[in-house]
């Protein structure tokens, strides 16, 4: 735990010392041309339905945050024009969202789309970029299609992916809680991602899925008491859950009701999110073990970013609040690098680049299948006894180191088309 | 597997059940009096939840007063809604009101969204039914027990209320014979807000109890609204007992039907329905004449 | 064709050929394709008396076929479109079989059911359907090789057959035919005492509205590049249901209003407030308490009053 903290401490200083020596930094901008006078970022995500809290209006405030931070670090000019930061509700459908990414690309000369919650609505967004040959930079959804079978050169994945959650998860888990696993997931493609790479995980590891069961989708009662019965009858050492959000609140909640933790059936979470905590207290989570990309208590720098955030909107960010921030910050310095806002331009700074900030440690951005890898989290959820104060909900275990929580290249079947 | 297993997945389906017989018999109740199929059923019984969870963080009021505080709140809102907005549409195609409802469903559950958010609120188990009943083969969660035998005896009095006294024969005469009964000179109308008011308040009542069970959260009443319809169809739209017979019986139906095939839960209601409509088109317990 | 018909068509054609111009080409295409749903919904329910709350499963259905043929064999969309219509006509005979047995609510509940069964089928078929991420990338191909993948493009390579539809629509309501449905419609014992066997009549109408919601559906999911589940949620019956009673049942020409409505409203309060359930919410309801003939009988009586009264009141 120690070693954690020191190494985080020494990225963190790295980081900083490397931020501060860079060429550029400060003062002595170089020139940015852009193409149509104006750059103009567009956030596009669920403003109305199941992902609206975890991202949603916040996700456009941590970019409009990102933008005036950037303007303050390197003048009002830095980019050699305005700066438009827009968005729209996309409402979780994809046709929605593909409609709206034409408008931003063709009518309002959007540069650059990020966020996009939902797998289908996220590739229809990837099709778009790729034919209109603008950027997108995913960060919401976890689909590994974005950087496999349907990845294209304009299409960046940011943050985390399915592989990530299972990849941390997985291995500590069957490491340390029990070999024998019992995996439910939401039947749809998320969920049935998940257990794919659950189950590759645990397996690797040396453990052994027992059975793996979907549940209904969508969950027209909200009832999960069938699994967790079956759960209690297969007597699995890991109960791997990877149902999100609303979903997640109810199997944890009835996880407790049904007192499966007495009968020494261990919970493993595939994705948490800070705000599913929020909806059912600290405690009904109290010792779970999850994957996340970031914490927001992280670290100073984490720490810093968050205060801001929590003045401005009254939350603490979850990681993706953070990631929008981070994803438009690197996308205007990749700016700044090629002097220009054109999207071939801005792609070719990007792939290969290395750098850390306060959302990403050890970043790559993988030309090969733009996949941003990067160090995961293994947090813990503290008792409520343990927070020092609201949205104190969980400390960090350890590093999972970038390679690891990235998908090998070989896996990924990603054919990027030139 | 054992019979300890067989056991309990049965008391789950009837758990479920409970909540299917409370929803549909007030949609049953609803269709039968006013010829309304009320697509905001699935909205108030969101609104009954979170009336218990505001009860619980504003005034400290907790469970067990608010099974009644929250249904008859809501209720109030539901005869509010009957006053000013369904009673205009009572002489026209029953798809207005449907469309209405539909409307107000949308605008109830975007509104608790800006307010609440959409992630959902805690709401505890009350404490005196936290623990787990032995019932000699497996253990159950007392609370789910609870929701079985109070949602049962809540059936039984509506039901005996309709069939025994004097508001039950003009609801009962007004659901089966309306023209018949308007003819004989009793006055329909005057029953017919506290009948609506009525039938939200069930909704709402089914809403707390699922509070401490499930995530309190705007969207938990849209996709059950669409499943409870085809528990309505299925019972015999408007028929009372059908209602709460056909509740129960979706709810073994999935809970045995998880065995095979946890996803399989919403086909299997569908698919009853279906053959219900065919085989027996006024439902297992409508008459014919509905249909 | 009545003149004032003709120059409605005109009018609407002209209208449509701008379109893209007016707005942008994506919506544009969403406007044509969903028009036609709703024109199909209002086949059936303004001329036949037939609310289906199910008909996501011929527009889904439509889709997911003619995306999986222009993907699969690489077909040139107008013939994967044909192929999504006629997938669509084949699920409409035996839903349309089942379900006009019921009538009034029960017709709505039933067909409801299938969409939902439909619905849950192609979640489970994923190896065929990539279940909830859908059928992605796919081609819009004109011809084989010639590729028509800017939208603006493939909105007029699409529209001559969207058009087809809406004629075809208008042609089935001004035949003996759609006379004979709306007959049944307002008195379906007296057109089987007239010795109609009406039951052929509403098969025949559900299976045509069926086939139009397919046509639409499948343009809509090619010229999106994919087909994906919302295509097939109830959520999507319900909408459609809303543009035809918003434009006014059994106009046709309402219809194709009423979705152009809705979808302009969409499509604003999506990208200026977040509280787009609130106003779509009160609108359906101000709607069905206000202005339940709906958009397009008002305006036409508007119209022949002030026509009738020179220099009017």
């Amino acid at each position: 735990m120690k070693r954690v903290l020191a190494l985080t401490m020494l990225f963190v200083l790295v980081a900083t010392a490397c931020g501060a020596a860079a060429p550029g930094g400060g003062g002595t901008a170089p020139q940015v041309k852009l193409t149509d006078g104006k750059l103009v970022l567009a956030v596009l995500n669920d403003q109305s339905l199941v992902y609206a809290d975890l991202s949603g209006k916040n996700a456009v405030e941590a970019v409009k945050m990102a933008v005036e931070d950037f303007k303050a670090k390197y003048g009002e000019n830095a980019l050699g024009g305005p700066v438009e930061v827009i968005t729209a509700d996309h409402q979780n459908k994809p046709d929605l969202a593909s409609s709206k990414a034409q408008e931003f690309y063709e009518r309002n000369n959007a540069d650059a789309i990020f966020d996009v919650p939902t797998s289908s609505a996220a590739l229809a967004v990837a099709k778009v970029a790729g034919d209109q040959k603008r950027i997108y930079m995913n960060i919401t959804a976890a689909t590994t299609d974005l950087t496999g079978a349907n990845c294209n050169k304009y299409t960046f994945h940011y943050a985390y992916d399915t592989y990530m959650l299972a990849a941390g998860t997985g291995k500590w888990a069957t490491e340390n809680l029990g070999k024998q696993w019992y995996i439910i997931y939401p039947n749809y493609a998320f969920g049935q991602d998940m257990e794919k790479s659950f189950r590759g995980a645990v397996e690797k590891n040396g453990g052994k899925v027992i059975q793996s069961d979907g549940s209904p989708f969508p969950n027209t009662t909200g009832d999960f008491s069938q699994l967790l019965l079956k759960a209690a009858q297969l007597k699995p050492q890991v109960l791997g859950a990877m149902q999100a959000g609303g979903d997640l609140v109810n199997v944890v909640k009835q996880y407790n009701e049904f007192k499966l933790k007495d009968q020494n059936i261990k919970l493993a979470i595939g994705l948490l999110f800070d705000t599913d905590i929020t909806a059912l207290g600290a405690d009904a989570f109290a010792g779970v073990v999850y994957t996340t990309p970031w914490v927001w208590s992280m670290d100073d720098q984490s720490r810093q970013f968050a205060d801001k955030f929590l003045k401005r909107t009254g939350i603490r960010p979850t990681f993706a609040h953070a990631g929008n921030y981070s994803a438009a910050w690197q996308y205007m310095e990749a700016i700044r690098r090629a002097g220009s806002d054109d999207a071939d331009a801005v792609v070719k700074q990007l792939e290969g680049y290395k750098f850390s900030d306060f959302f990403i440690r050890n970043g790559l951005v993988r030309p090969e299948d733009h996949w941003v890898q990067h160090d995961a989290l293994l947090a813990q959820v503290k008792p409520s006894s343990e927070a020092k104060e609201k949205f104190d909900y969980s400390k960090v275990l350890a590093t999972i180191p970038a390679e690891t929580a990235s998908r090998p290249l070989a896996d990924a079947g990603c054919k990027m088309p030139k | 597997m054992d019979l300890g297993y067989l056991s309990v997945l049965l008391f789950n389906g009837l758990v479920n059940g409970a909540f299917y017989a409370l929803l549909s018999l007030g949609l049953a109740i609803i269709f039968g009096v006013m010829r309304v199929v009320n697509f905001a059923h699935g909205a108030f019984y969101m609104l009954g939840a979170f009336a218990a969870y505001l009860l619980l963080q504003q005034a400290g009021i907790p469970f067990w007063p608010a099974l009644l505080i929250a249904p008859l709140a809501v209720g109030l809102g539901g005869a509010v809604c009957e006053r000013l907005l369904l009673r205009r549409l009572y002489t026209l195609d029953p798809l207005y009101s449907f469309l209405l409802t539909f409307g107000l469903t949308i605008f109830i559950q975007d509104a608790m969204r800006l307010r609440f958010g959409i992630q959902g609120q805690p709401y505890p188990l009350p404490g005196e039914l936290a623990s787990s009943v032995s019932l000699g083969l497996v253990s159950y969660p007392a609370y789910r027990l609870f929701v079985i035998a109070f949602s049962l005896a809540v059936c039984v009095a509506v039901w005996y209320v309709i069939e025994r006294t004097r508001l039950g024969m003009v609801v009962r005469a007004a659901t089966e014979r309306t023209e018949l009964t308007r003819a004989l000179g009793i006055d329909v109308d005057r029953w017919i807000t506290g009948v609506f008011a009525f039938g939200i308040a069930l909704a709402a009542l089914a809403g707390v109890l699922a509070a401490p069970m499930r995530n309190v959260s705007p969207l938990m009443g849209s996709e059950l609204i669409i499943l409870t319809f085809a528990v309505v169809v299925i019972g015999g739209l408007g028929s009372i007992a059908g209602a709460v017979a056909a509740g129960f019986l979706a709810g073994l139906l999935a809970s045995v039907g998880a065995i095979f095939d946890p996803a399989i839960e919403n086909v299997i209601v569908f698919a009853l329905m279906a053959v219900i409509l065919l085989v027996r088109p006024a439902g297992l317990f409508g008459s014919q004449e509905a249909a | 064709m009545k003149r004032s018909h003709l120059i409605l068509l005109a009018v609407g054609i002209v209208l449509a050929l701008a379109l893209p111009r007016i707005l942008y080409s994506a919506l544009a295409l969403r406007i044509i394709s969903w028009a036609l749903f709703a024109v199909s919904v209002d086949l059936l329910l303004g001329y036949g008396g037939m609310l289906s709350f199910g008909h996501a499963a011929f527009w889904g259905g439509g889709g997911y076929a003619a995306a999986l043929l222009a993907k699969t064999f690489q077909l040139p969309f107008p013939i994967a479109v044909l192929g999504g219509t006629i997938v669509a006509m084949a699920l409409a005979a035996p839903i349309g079989y089942l379900a006009i047995r019921r009538r009034g609510i029960y017709f709505a509940m039933v067909t409801l059911a299938f969409a939902q069964m439909l619905f849950y089928l192609v979640n489970e078929w994923r190896d065929v359907t990539g279940g909830e991420n859908g059928v992605q990338a796919v081609p819009k191909l004109l011809l084989p090789g010639l590729s028509v993948s800017r939208t603006a493009d493939f909105y007029y390579a699409a529209l001559p057959l969207v058009v087809v539809g809406f004629l075809l629509a208008y042609r089935i309501v001004h035949s003996p035919f759609g006379h004979v449905l709306v007959s049944i419609r307002e008195n379906e014992s007296r057109a089987q005492a007239l010795g109609y066997a009406t039951w052929r009549y509403k098969l025949v109408a559900f299976v045509l509205s069926g086939g139009l919601a397919g046509l639409a559906g499948s343009v809509f999911a090619i010229g999106n590049s994919f087909a994906s589940l919302d295509l097939l949620h109830w959520t999507t019956s319900g909408s459609v249901v809303l543009m035809t009673v918003l434009g006014g049942m059994g106009t046709l020409w309402g219809s194709a209003v009423g979705a152009a409505i809705v979808l302009l409203l969409e499509d604003q309060l999506s990208s200026f407030t977040d509280a787009s359930g609130v106003v779509t919410g009160a609108i359906l309801v101000a709607i069905v308490i206000f202005f339940r003939r709906g958009l397009w009988p008002t305006l036409s009586d508007l119209v022949r009053r002030t026509a009738s009264s020179p220099g009017g009141a």
